[in-house]
Formats: structure tokens, sequence, C-alpha cells
């Protein structure tokens, strides 16, 4: 395999990134890891001629927590980053698991977060979690900035709201009420698979009753889809096992999902209501956000 | 009648074989040093690609290079017209394939030339500016579809898109119904798999003259050198081929590639050296690997199971072309008979010719799947009568000297205990029927041949020859033979043979292997055959230098006349010699090392040198295709394997697997065990997940190792590896094979594993998660129907 | 950002300058330039091995300050003024890595083709976890497929290579 030719450029800032990508417009892509824009390139389904480099930037690169504001991270920080992350292991266990999830370990040393949203591969691993804890995203262009909730970043398969001159920055995970939290992936192989079905569940629970949940589907519509008929019947309701596969059941009426070589649209709608019962479960079980 | 004799318990010691010694090849796999062909560069060296059909069949109506043969860095393109018209193979009664297509293109991803350019940017960006145009023929992509009627002929010779028809029959098959007590169908389907080795094909040629060199991930240096010969009408003298360190093979690096032929085209044309390699997709489409199998088994037994007859009906789909082809055909039926004692017997099968990569051998060469058939077939056949699968397999396994009734004799087989030794260290007995729903257990039984008994062309050759040189100073010895280590450790078995059999030390001995002009004729690595047969060759190689040794030493040595021993002079029968030392044998004081004694040969006579070689003279019966199966010895394997499904979503892990293995004298532990952890993996990829899966066009839709799925570290389960202490005398030392009988068992204990677990059979392969689900909800469905 | 040179062709040659095994190289490459390519031919360092190219098998993994990575999905450019370090890069002199010498002990390869890769993984790990578990052992070489092996014998000279080092460490301080 081979790569075409282009011209790279290494910015020194987020900001020098965007007005490249500005100058040159869509004939100019970001790259971050380059673990799915490379891929890419060698099937020839891109063929940037210029690539901004913006994963060596350092202010892409922080994992903080904001008192008021909640745990910020870097569009720029890769998988394993992540995983490693003291604070996030403290704060949001659950989003560790999903990056620890991902691929495999040379991958999770090179992909990002910020390329995994922009992406925007159905399947991706990051976004059904991370939307299950109301994410929100920082976006910079050349000429704005907006931050906009997660959810609405996805447009379709490989789309996104993104302007050409836009990066996402940062992710905040915004302080919130919930008690628990997690993110099951169904892949086809103990490692290296794409999920066949990926389900996060947060959970806000008030002694056994649940207050408030998010039930986020992954690989099964052509963006990550909030199950929110499922996420209602829960509201307000004492958890129990038949209640959560109750909800599976509701979700799995929800989601769109397709047949390809992975498996069949009828197979991932009942692994849709089995996980989503188990996601649930552990969300609630193990308390751990 | 003379007393049965048996092979087993004979343990032995000796210095260098049945012993773990270290592999001669270690330090170059882990320091990066080792060459693989994809690693050598020679001055001025060329980058070549194959020029591939983007159509399943069809009629090539013109091929456009002009806008390729501008860009500058292209140094030549070739399609049909610049190569010779012959047609080649590997089954001589087949030879189907041309160089480049020259009519017509038979699948997507044929040959239809090849190009070379100065590196490999230009020759991507070149390939890119071929245009060929095609007149797009229907096509047929199984043998379903091959056998109607009105399906399109993919070749004039084989009508009904038929490529391979075979109907044996011995023993009396009809007879044998009337006096059954049970008799039982199913039809069970292998799918089509690939090898899965991570080095992709590559090769390397240049002309010196009239002689040609090549440098390729090959598995046989001999079959090479042969075909290119011929294909180029060269004397094989002429043909050098040099293997460097292969990346696995599992049977896919013994076809002749187009990668070779054109590799030696190229390099002609441009007179310099050319690299033709593959990315990881073309290997799909070079093909090669397991066919698909539809077959159908039924089977009678008395009321205490003991098999009366076994009808075989086996369809393959052998893809485009037949290389291999016709042995996998007879292989599919041949071996059933080595496993189990039964007299009548009929098999039949047909093999198509599809419009996909064609098929040919992969590990267990035509074994895996119908083993994976035949073994889940008996476990139902068990049941049916009330029965514990291994009794029934106890029952019916094959004894030592037997012959089948296919002509194969069989001397050292103890199946029989390697089904006894795998139940009790599985623990089978607190484990089979006492397992909760969703876990499970189950037995399946293989064996292999230990080399083909025929080479795959018509020939009087030996089937191996070695030689071994002693330094001039008897500081060092050079084993020379052509077997090939395609990493299953053949260099580091057949040196610690050559030392054993010189009685000279393993350390001081370096192997010379995979020169056709630097080392000596063997078939190469094909049919589990290195260690007994390129052993026997090294063995005798071996044996003739200590001959010439204890010769030499006998004229040197004298016994103290005064030890109280003996007067006079030595003879050599008085002698022998172990690492290093040649010894009197009733007086180990009076010695002499080898080296003095080889030094004082070396000045008396010149280069000392050993030569042996093996045949392993005729074989079988006289029916059609009894040469297939055909072996001097056969080996036999039990395994055992424990899964945990997840009822729910239908995912199998496999939690635990034991493999007893009846191989005869043991090389090398530590390199047997390596096989059998590799094979199980292989298997259980197999049974599992792996499967080429092809779109409406007849492409490759998972021609990557992301959507093909080999087993990681992660899906891997704990392996016992346990051994018979077996003797074979067909064998030097009493050694038989490991690497490809090890993969037979696997997916039919696998899948009587599954079906253990979750009650109902999946009759296709691989069994993956949905098949799984698909199965359990229309077991459930039917349950609460019958309510 | 890094210097460049324009080709006749047009096309941007980027100075880079990487540090390989402890020596820098300052090279000129273009942009497509991938890192297993650059060692593989730029440098000659072939223990690295291609295969799939797409980060699915680990045959081309190097440590990336560090870290494993799958060097075929590395941009060369991307890596100046960092180190690498590759399987050429383990034994210091003549002195093996204790990975390497367990990997001998043990026989992990067979054909070899995924060892160079699989001990670079493992070197990964040991460096930042010097006492694993089985399950992490496997975790680290997921990503390297190996074909031959069943990964047995892989794992047993890993834990037993971290098992010697701590032997050998708390030997020294004790
Ligand atoms: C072998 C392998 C296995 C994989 N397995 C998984 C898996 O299990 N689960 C999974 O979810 N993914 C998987 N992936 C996909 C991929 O690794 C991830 O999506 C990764 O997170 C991508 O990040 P990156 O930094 O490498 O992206 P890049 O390739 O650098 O970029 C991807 C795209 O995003 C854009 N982009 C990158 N960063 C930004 C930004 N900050 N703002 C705006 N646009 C940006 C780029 O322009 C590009 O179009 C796998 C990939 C490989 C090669
Ligand atoms: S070649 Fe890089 S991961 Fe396979
Ligand atoms: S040893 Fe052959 S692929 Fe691992």
């Amino acid at each position: 395999m081979y790569l075409p030719d282009f011209e790279y450029f290494t910015p020194d800032s987020v900001e020098e990134a965007c007005q490249l990508l500005s100058k040159y417009g869509p004939k100019a892509m970001a790259i971050a890891g380059g673990t799915d824009i490379v891929v890419k390139m060698k099937k020839e389904v891109l063929a940037p001629e210029i690539l901004v480099s913006i994963g060596h930037l350092p202010e892409l690169k922080k994992i903080e927590y904001v008192p008021g504001k909640g745990v910020v991270i870097g569009a720029g920080v890769t998988h394993n980053e992540v995983q490693n992350s003291k604070i996030l292991q403290e704060k949001y266990l659950s989003v560790c698991e999903a990056a620890h999830q991902m691929a495999n370990n040379q991958v999770r040393n090179l992909g990002t977060i910020g390329g995994n949203i922009s992406n925007a591969v159905p399947s991706a691993d990051m976004p059904p979690i991370l939307i299950a804890l109301d994410t929100t995203v920082k976006i910079v262009g050349s000429k704005k900035e907006r931050t906009l909730p997660l959810e609405d970043v996805f447009k379709g398969p490989n789309q996104t709201v993104l302007e050409h001159d836009e990066l996402i920055t940062e992710f905040v995970i915004p302080d919130g009420s919930f008690t628990g939290s997690t993110y099951l992936k169904f892949g086809l192989r103990a490692s290296g698979a794409l999920a066949v079905v990926g389900v996060a569940a947060s959970v806000q629970m008030d002694g056994g009753v649940i207050k408030d949940a998010r039930i986020v589907l992954g690989a099964v519509s052509p963006v990550p889809l909030r199950a929110k008929e499922a996420e209602n019947l829960l509201k307000g309701k004492q958890a129990s096992e038949e209640l959560f596969e109750e909800a599976g059941v509701i979700a799995s009426g929800e989601c769109r999902p397709i047949s390809d070589i992975r498996a069949s649209a009828e197979y991932r709608r009942d692994m849709v209501r089995v996980f989503t019962r188990r996601a649930l479960l552990k969300a609630v079980n193990e308390g751990h956000v | 009648m003379a007393k049965e004799f048996s092979y087993l318990n004979m343990k032995r010691e000796y210095s260098y074989i049945g012993k773990s010694l270290k592999r001669t090849d270690i330090l170059d796999k882990v320091t990066g040093r080792g060459k693989f062909a994809a690693d050598l560069k020679f001055s001025n060296m060329l980058y070549g690609k194959l020029i591939r059909s983007t159509e399943a069949h069809a009629r090539i109506i013109k091929i456009d290079t002009s806008e390729a043969e501008k860009l500058p860095g292209v140094r030549a393109i070739i399609t049909a017209k610049d190569v010779p018209s012959i047609k080649y193979g590997l089954s001589p009664a087949r030879y189907d394939e041309n160089i480049f297509c020259i009519d017509k293109v038979r699948y997507y991803g044929d040959k239809i030339g090849a190009i070379c350019a100065v590196d490999e940017e230009t020759l991507y960006k070149a390939l890119k500016l071929i245009k060929v145009e095609y007149e797009v023929l229907p096509a047929v992509f199984t043998p379903a579809e091959a056998a109607k009627p009105d399906a399109p002929q993919i070749f004039e010779e084989y009508p009904g898109n038929i490529n391979t028809e075979i109907h044996l029959e011995f023993g009396d098959v009809e007879k044998a119904k009337q006096e059954a007590y049970y008799i039982r169908t199913d039809r069970l389907q292998g799918q089509r798999t690939l090898h899965g080795f991570i080095e992709p094909h590559c090769s390397i040629a240049y002309w010196e003259g009239k002689r040609v060199t090549i440098h390729s991930a090959h598995q046989s240096a001999h079959y090479l050198q042969h075909h290119i010969a011929r294909i180029f009408d060269m004397k094989e003298g002429d043909v050098r081929v040099v293997l460097p360190y292969i990346g696995g093979g599992f049977g896919g690096k013994v076809d002749i590639s187009g990668l070779d032929i054109a590799a030696v085209a190229l390099s002609k044309i441009t007179g310099q050296p050319v690299k033709m390699f593959y990315d990881l997709e073309e290997v799909w489409y070079n093909g090669r690997a397991r066919h698909g199998m539809d077959m159908k088994y039924t089977t009678g037994v008395t009321k205490e199971g003991k098999i009366l007859f076994v009808e075989n009906e086996t369809i393959l789909d052998g893809g485009a072309y037949t290389g291999l082809g016709v042995a996998s055909a007879y292989y599919a039926g041949a071996l059933l008979t080595v496993l189990y004692d039964f007299d009548n017997y009929r098999f039949d099968a047909y093999r198509y010719v599809t419009n996909l990569p064609p098929c040919g051998a992969q590990r267990g060469h035509g074994q895996p799947h119908p083993r994976y058939a035949f073994e889940s077939h008996l476990d139902h056949i068990a049941e049916d009568l009330g029965m514990d699968p291994i009794e029934i397999r106890l029952i019916n396994a094959r004894k030592a000297n037997t012959v089948t009734p296919n002509g194969y004799e069989v001397k050292s087989y103890y199946l029989k205990e390697a089904n006894e030794m795998a139940r009790d260290a599985s623990g089978w007995k607190d484990k089979k029927g006492k397992l909760p729903v969703g876990r499970g257990i189950g037995v399946g039984n293989g064996g292999f041949v230990t080399g083909a008994g025929y080479c795959m062309y018509r020939t009087d050759l030996p089937h191996s020859v070695a030689m071994i040189k002693i330094y001039d100073d008897g500081t060092h010895a050079i084993v020379y033979t052509n077997a090939v280590d395609i990493g299953q450790g053949s260099d580091t078995v057949l040196t610690q043979m050559a030392a054993q059999a010189m009685g000279y030390p393993y350390e001081d001995i370096t192997i010379c292997t995979r020169d056709t002009d630097l080392s000596t004729l063997d078939f190469g690595a094909y049919a589990s055959r290195q260690t007994l047969m390129a052993g026997w060759a090294v063995k005798r190689a071996g044996e003739d230098v200590k001959r010439k040794i204890l010769a030499q030493a006998a004229e040197m040595l004298k016994v103290k006349e005064d030890g109280g021993y003996r007067f006079g002079k030595l003879t050599p029968e008085e002698l022998d010699c172990e690492e290093g030392i040649v010894f009197v044998k009733q007086e180990p004081a009076v010695n002499i090392t080898f080296a003095e004694v080889a030094r004082a040969y070396f000045v008396k006579h010149g280069v000392l040198i050993g030569r042996g070689y093996y045949h392993p003279g005729k074989l079988g019966g006289t029916h059609k295709g009894a040469a297939v199966g055909t072996s001097p010895a056969y080996s036999s394997a039990t395994q055992v394997a424990e899964v945990e499904v997840d009822m729910e979503t239908g995912l199998t892990k496999v939690v635990g697997t034991w493999d007893v293995h009846d191989s005869g004298f043991v090389v090398n532990p530590q390199l047997l065990h390596g096989q059998v952890h590799g094979a199980f993996s292989m298997g259980i990829g197999e049974t599992i997940w792996e499967k080429v899966v092809f779109d409406e066009k007849g492409k490759v839709l998972n021609g990557n190792f992301a959507e093909y799925r080999l087993p990681t570290a992660l899906d891997m389960p704990y392996v016992e590896s346990l051994v018979l202490d077996t003797f074979e005398p067909n064998g030097p030392w009493g050694v038989k094979e490991v690497g490809e009988g090890a993969t037979t068992p696997t997916l039919g204990c696998v899948a009587n594993a599954v079906y253990d677990a979750i009650g109902v059979r999946i009759s296709e392969l691989p069994l993956t998660p949905e098949k799984i689900w698909r199965a359990l909800k229309e077991k459930e469905a039917k349950e609460k129907g019958g309510k | 950002m890094a210097e460049f040179v324009v080709g006749e062709d047009g096309i941007k040659r980027y100075l880079v300058s990487i540090t390989v095994n402890g020596i820098k190289y300052t090279k000129v490459v273009k942009a497509n330039s991938l890192l297993v390519n650059f060692l593989r031919e730029d440098l000659n360092l072939t223990g690295t091995k291609r295969a799939c190219e797409q980060g699915d098998c680990g045959a081309c993994t190097v440590l990336l300050d560090g870290k494993p990575v799958n060097s075929c999905m590395v941009l060369t450019v991307s890596v100046d003024g960092r180190e690498v370090t590759t399987v050429e890069g383990l034994a210091s002199n003549d002195k093996l890595d204790i990975l390497q010498e367990k990997f001998i002990e043990h026989s992990a390869p067979q054909c070899g083709f995924c060892a160079p890769g699989i001990l670079m993984s493992a070197k990964a790990l040991l460096m930042k976890n010097p006492n694993p578990t089985e399950y992490e052992v496997r975790e680290a070489i997921a990503g390297n497929l190996c074909r031959c092996t069943g990964y047995v014998h892989y794992v047993e000279a890993i834990l037993d290579a971290a098992a010697a080092s701590q032997e050998r460490k708390d030997g020294k301080n004790g």
C-alpha cells in the first residue's frame, strides 16, 4: 500500500492550525494520531493534498479537573492517556474503560479522542459513553469558537457539524449528578474488533429509584443514538432486572441498525436489548461513574 | 501367529534428540537480524506487482498500458503475449493455469500481467494507470451454481464445471447396511478459510547469463525450481532457488505463485533484479487455502457402537484453478479409514471450479473439515445410542500394525490410548454431562500422514537427500538438506538428528538449507514430512560420517596391552562415538576426539563427507487415486476442548484445551508443543471466526486482519499439550509427524464442545456468535411450539 | 516546523532529525514516507516487519518515545525530533535484552515474523509494569498477531523475563 503525495504542516498552535485549514480549504485536513486518516488514505477513501498536524500541540494534550466546570480532556489526548489518567480513573472510570476497549495497545498509543469523535464512525467507542455523561465539545475555527453538546456534533456516518476550518479542542464532562455509568462493547474478538453493538448507560440513583438515566447506543444507527424512550421508561422507577430488560426491549426498538459483514440488523437489535440491560445493571450495581 | 507387537512406552535416552535444544535460528529471530524475502535488497533492484482482474469471469478485450508506460520510472509491463503460453499447476493431471490470463479471467484478482518500476511509489502509481477492458461473462460462486445445467462453463476442459470426480468403494456397503443396528446421516459444511500467515508472499529474481536465481517466500525449493524450469523451458540446473526465512506457510506457499514467475520474466526483460510482492489483501486472492466443503456422512453401527460402514459424499468449492486441488479432493475422503477401523466405505466427491480464488492445501490438507463433520456425526451416533462420545471412539479406534480398506499400511497407531489420556487429563468424566448450560466439553480425533508417499509429479527421485561435511580440522560440521524450515523448526530437529547420528556436538553443527545450488534435494515443507523424510536422509548421512570416523579411529586407537582388555588391532565395530568422543565400547577410557580422527581422515583421504537419502518405496493400493494418503507413517491425536457460550449473545470462549499426540519419538519436545499450540489457535479461529467472504462480484470483503479475525493472545485459552510415548518403525529413531495433524481434531472438538454447551448442532462453520444466537432462538421457538 | 526543499517534481521534501536506537539520523523525506518504510528502506533496519499496513497485525511495532506504536501508520515527518527504538536497538552491544534471552529459552518464536513486534510490545510493558499478570501480558501483545504459536511460549517467556529481571534487581539492591 502506499500514500499519495501531500504537503505536511506542523503549526505551533490551534489558531495557526485553523488558519491553515481555512487558507487551504477542503483539500486540507487535520491529522492527529493518524490511525484513521492514514489508513483511509492508503485505501484511497480520502486524498487530502495537505495534512495539518495537530497531534503534537501541547494545548490539546491536557486532562484536568476544573472545579465547577468538570473534567476537561484535550482533543489530542490518546486513548491510552485517557485510560491511564488518574483524574479520569477517579472521576469517570467508565470513560477509561471505554478507551481501554478500543483497538489494541499500539493503536491506543496513537489514536486520539478528538480523532475518534471527528471521524464519526457509527461503531466508534468513545461517543456513547461521553454522550451518556452529557459531554460538551469546544470547537474552534479560524473565525469563531463554539461549544456544543457532543450529541449534536454527529450528522451521519463520517459526517459531523464541523466546518472544514474547525477543530475540536476539548471535551468537558460536566460535574453531573450521575451515580453510575458504564460502556459495554460487544465485539467479535477479545481485542482488535470493532463494536457490533456498543451501549453506554449512566444513571442517577436515589436509593433504589432511578432519578435520571441515559442510554446511548453505538454501531446501530448512522450516529450515536440516545434511546430516549427507554430512558423515559426508567425515570422514577425502582431499579430491577425486569425493568432493565424492558428498557432493553424498548431500546432495541429505537435503534436503526444495518446488516453488514460483522452482523445482521436483526442480531444487532437483539444485542441492543441484551447489552442495554447489562449496562444498566452494571451502572446501577457497580456505582462508579 | 506372531504376537502383536506394541510400539508403546519404549522410552530411550539420547544425547541430542528427545531434548529441547535451542533452535538453530533463534538468535536471528529475536534480534531482527534474520532476513525474510521482503528484507532482501539487491543493487539496482526493481519493484514489481501483478496486474489483477477486477472481474470474476470475463473475456479480456483490451489491456491499455500506454499511460503507465509513460510514467517515469516504470521499467516494464508484461502480459500474456510476453511470456510462454504454457499451462502450469501442481497436479500434473490438471495443469490449467496460465502465467497471465490469455483469453479470459476466471476470478476477481486473476493475473493479467505484471509491472515493475524503480520504486514502490512509482509502481503503485503506474498500476492505477493500467486500463483493462472486459466483456463480462456470467459467473458462478458456489458449487451449487456451478452444477446447474445452464451454468456458465469456466473451463472447456471441465464440462459441468467438474474439476475432479471421485467414486470409490471398499468392502460392501450395501451388505453392511443390512447388518447395521442403527444408521444415521448428517450433513455439515466447512467454510473457505485462509492460512493466515503474517508474512505476505515476496519473490525476487535476477539473471546471471543463462541462469536465474530466485529468492522466494516458498515452502519448497525443489518444486519451485522444477516448475520454473518447466515453465520457462530451462534446465533445472539453470534455476537456482534460495529461500530466506519464511514467515509461516501452512500450505499457502507451496504453489508456484504468480510472483515467482513474473519476477523471473521481468528480470529477464529488464536485466535487473526484480522484487515482486503482495500487499496483504492479495494473499486472499492468491488463495490456495482450505476448500469450502459440503459433507454428508451416513454411518451404520452395531448396537455396541462399532462402525460397520460409512458413506461419504463431499462437494468441494475449488475456486478457479486446480493447484493442489485434486489431492485435496482425494484427501477429503482418504484418511477417515486410518482413524477408525471399519471395512466398508464409500467415498464420492466432486470438486467444482467456481469464479473465486483457487483453493488448495492448508495445514492438515483436506482433513480438518472432514474431521469436523465426522466427529460431529459420531457424537450424534453416540448420543443416539446412549453412549459416551469417548467410549464410541475407543471402540472404533484403529490399532497398530493394520491395513486400512483403502490400502494404507499403518504401523504404530495409538488413537485409543490418546483418547484415554485426553479423557483423564481433561477431567472428562467429571465434566461430560455435568456442566451447567452454556458450558460444554467436546472431543475430536485426528491425525495425518507423515509425508506423502509420492512426489507431486511423477519421478523416481528420492524424496530427500542429505550430506554432511566435516571441516578439515574436524571442529565443525555442516549439514546440507533442502528441508524447509517455515517456522516449525526443521532446521533444529535435523541438526539434532545429525548430531545424534554422528555422535558429534550439536553446538558445532551448522545447517545449510534452502538453496538448490548449495544444498541437497528435498521436496520441502508440506504433508508434515520433514522430520521423518529429511530425518532419514540426515540420519543416514550422519551414520555414513560415523562409519568413516570409526574406521579411521580403529587405526588410531590402541588398547593398552596391560589393560586387560585384549591384544591386537581394533575393528570399527568395537568402537562408538558420542558427543564428539570416539571410544572403545568395552573400555571407554580408551578414546580420542572426533576432531582428531576427522583431521587424520582429511589428511589421508581429503574431505570427510557423509551421504544419505530417503525414498519411501512403493506404497498403497491400485485403485484410482490410491497414492493420495499413502505415507510411511500415520500420527494420531485426540483433543478435548471446554467452552463457555454466552447464551444470550452466542459468543463462545474456549476456556481449556487438551491435546494428546501420538507422534512417535519426539525429537524436540518444546518444538512439538509449539506446533500443538499453534494448531489449536488456528483451529479455534477456524471454528469460531474465520471465513473468507466475497461480495456479489467475487471481490473479497474481508481481505485484512481486522475482518478476517485470527485469534489474539486474549482469545487463546490454556493449552495442555501431552504426548504418548510411541515409536514408529518407519521413522528414524521412531519419529512421526505433529505439525499438520494437530490441526485436524480441533474443529471437531470445539464444535462438539459448543454442541454440548448449547444443545443444538450448527451444521456450518464457523460457529459465529450470530449463528449460535440464531440456533438458540430457533430451538426456543421450536420448544415453545412443541408445548 | 520542519524545513523543506521542493523537488523538481514540485513536491516538498522535509528535513527530519530522528533518533533511532540512540543514533541521530538527519534525513530528507517526503510527507508520504511512513515510518515503517523509513526504517526498512532508508535506514536498512529490516527487523521491523511490514505486513498488514493498517494497524491490525503489530508486525511493524516500534517504540516511539518509549511507547509501542504501529510504524505503518506513523508519518516519518511526524517523528521529527523524537526517539524511536526498533528490535535492533534492544540488545546493547552483544548483550541481549532479558526478553530476548527468555524468548530463546522458551523457543517463543517459530517463523519469527511476529517476533520483533512482540518483543517491542513486551519491552514497553515491562518498562511500565515490571511485574505484570498473565492477563496484562496477553493484553499487551493482543495487538500482535501470531499464527504459529498460539502465543503460549511468548506469554511464558515474557512472564519469565519479568520474574528474572525482578530477581536481578532484587539481587542488586539487596
Ligand atoms: C487497527 C485499528 C483498530 C481500531 N479499533 C477501533 C476501535 O475498536 N474503536 C474505535 O472507536 N476506533 C477504532 N479505530 C479507529 C481509530 O483508531 C480511532 O477512531 C482513533 O481515535 C482516531 O484518532 P486519530 O487521532 O488517530 O485520528 P486521525 O486519523 O488523526 O483523524 C481522524 C479524522 O478526524 C479528524 N480530526 C482528528 N482530530 C481532530 C480534531 N481535534 N478536530 C477536528 N477533526 C479532527 C481528521 O482530520 C480525520 O479526518 C481503530 C483503528 C485501527 C487502525
Ligand atoms: S504492518 Fe503495521 S500493524 Fe500490521
Ligand atoms: S511465529 Fe510465526 S507469526 Fe508468530
